[in-house]
């Protein structure tokens, strides 16, 4: 028992470094979060401009529940959220192309706890990062984010958010064992989450059929959800959606489970 | 050698080039479909949102969802041949910065066309027909029609070079600047996709001069809907102006450019 508990202890210290030196990694590349910066306001600047145009600069008026100000402030979090994932498939699969993956196989850490180290680490700094280069644009345009509790709601769900992001991108690159090149499958996931994740437009503005089917995918739980209770905030939404996500997160963590473990035996490293 | 000879020769060159990088992208067929049907359903996907969209709000500033998938047919087909015949626009900055050029230098062709043709991107391809089949969905298949998008396919294309051959000849003064090519060749084609009509003011203004996306972005009004015959001379113009201006930037910035010492073979 006192075993057990002292292995636990262990392999929740190993992460905990990991993800520290992930953080300081981070802190070296400046450039590189200048240039997501950039972009993430150039888009959303972009966004800004089509919704503006689509409520026809009416502040006041309310489509499924939004305004325009509601709607920019969603897409800064749902754009936040989705650039704070860190390009966790590209990095297996060329883990498994140089041969590095033999490295981190041999160490004293799981495989796929080692990179949700990391993915937390980076993914909590970006999103934090992000939402206040966010705020720079959307402020100015559409008003200060007065979502009172819809903050903590936010918050609440962020990080079941990025947990079910983290195991949806370790499903693709895990296709790395078995087929080396998965960009292809990283792309329709990528866009699977813009759209029916409701990342471009939220889900109560889409035809009712789909609304239905994007309640049974995991989509939904990993940006919808946070961005939504942001600036509509429903204590009992909040309990039920923090439920889902930890459905999503077990079913999702089994799977990639499975996959891991078949994949690994068919892995031929060459080189590393 | 006389001006029509050499031109000639440039002409055999350029095509030699195309069929031997298609010969290359044929070498992994499965690869090359897989990448080319990906970005397919990747461009697809895009649109999907885009019905929703207009399912929700059917007119925004007079664009209809007819206007924006046309929009989506010239801009990535427009993208689409210019990445599969000048491969290497969008990567002039590394190559100077990196000192690939050294390998063209050695050839007795024209360097800029050499570097743009010496690579094609498969996953352009998709593009491409991306493009040709919303087109054939949703276009006008009339003579007039057709001669009107095969125009809109050249000036879109042609922009795409000039634009990042411009930005890419930066890399002969500030060195390493394949990180801003990139975000602004990103940002280039993300405002290729939105329908121009909304955006007001100075950014409008920059978008029919300083980052001219807007000539692609309002072709599917100006030049297919709603044929604008100054528009339509507008955008011929800075295609043209621009692609002149790209070869003598990019001739200029020659004379900068300090070797790699990275000659090698190629076979």
């Amino acid at each position: 028992m006192i075993e057990e508990s002292g292995s636990r202890w262990a392999a929740g210290r190993k992460a905990a470094a990991v993800g520290r030196i992930a953080f300081r990694h981070q802190l070296a590349y400046k450039t590189d979060f200048a240039m997501r910066g950039f972009f993430l306001l150039f888009i959303l600047f972009v966004f800004i401009q089509l919704w503006s145009a689509a409520y026809g600069g009416d502040y006041e008026l309310v489509i499924s529940g939004f305004t325009l100000k509601q709607i920019v402030w969603y897409l800064v979090f749902t754009e936040a959220l989705t650039m704070a994932a860190p390009p966790l498939c590209s990095r297996i699969e060329e883990e498994v192309k140089n041969g590095d993956v033999a490295i981190r196989l041999i160490r004293p850490q799981s495989y796929v706890g080692y990179h949700f180290s990391v993915f937390a680490s980076e993914a909590l700094t970006r999103f934090a990062v992000h939402l206040l280069v966010g705020s720079a644009i959307a402020w100015p345009f559409v008003g200060p984010p007065a979502f009172g509790i819809g903050w903590l709601g936010l918050l609440a769900l962020s990080v079941g958010a990025l947990t079910v992001t983290f195991l949806l991108l370790m499903l693709v690159g895990l296709c790395a064992f078995w087929v080396e090149e998965t960009s292809g499958l990283y792309f329709v996931l990528q866009k699977l989450q813009f759209t029916i994740g409701g990342m471009l437009l939220p889900i109560d503005l889409m035809p009712e059929w789909l609304q239905r089917i994007c309640a049974w995918l995991p989509f939904q739980a990993a940006l919808y959800y946070p961005a939504k209770m942001a600036v509509h905030f429903d204590a009992a939404l909040l309990g039920r959606q923090l439920a889902i996500q930890i459905g999503w997160i077990v079913l999702l963590a089994l799977a990639v489970s499975q996959m891991y473990r078949r994949g690994v035996t068919k892995l031929h490293v060459n080189g590393g | 050698m006389s001006m029509g000879g050499k031109a000639l020769a440039n002409i055999r060159f350029v095509w030699t080039c195309w069929k031997l990088n298609l010969a290359s992208a044929m070498e992994y067929r499965l690869s090359f479909l897989l990448l080319a049907g990906m970005m397919f359903v990747n461009n697809t996907i895009w649109l999907f949102f885009w019905g929703l969209f207009f399912n929700r709000f059917p007119i925004v500033q007079g664009w209809e969802l007819h206007d924006v998938m046309m929009l989506w047919a010239v801009s990535t087909g427009g993208f689409g041949w210019a990445a599969m015949l000048f491969g290497n626009f969008s990567r002039i900055a590394g190559i100077v910065a990196t000192g690939q050029l050294d390998v063209q230098l050695s050839q007795p062709r024209p360097v800029l066309l050499s570097v743009l043709v010496s690579r094609c991107s498969v996953t352009a391809a998709g593009d491409l027909l991306f493009g040709v089949a919303v087109y054939l969905m949703v276009g006008d298949t009339s003579l007039r029609g057709l001669l009107l998008f095969g125009l809109a396919l050249l000036i879109s294309g042609a922009l795409f070079i000039a634009v990042m051959v411009l930005a890419g000849c930066s890399a002969f003064w500030i060195g390493h600047a394949e990180g801003m090519t990139q975000q602004l060749f990103q940002s280039f084609i993300a405002l290729t996709t939105y329908p121009s009509d909304i955006f007001r003011g100075v950014v409008r203004l920059a978008l029919f001069s300083l980052v001219p996306a807007g000539f692609i972005s309002y072709m599917p009004i100006g030049l297919l809907r709603d044929f604008d015959p100054l528009f339509a001379a507008g955008a011929v113009g800075m295609a043209c102006g621009l692609t002149v201006a790209a070869a003598l930037l990019f001739r200029q910035g020659l004379r900068r450019y300090a070797s790699g010492n990275a000659i090698a073979m190629r076979s």
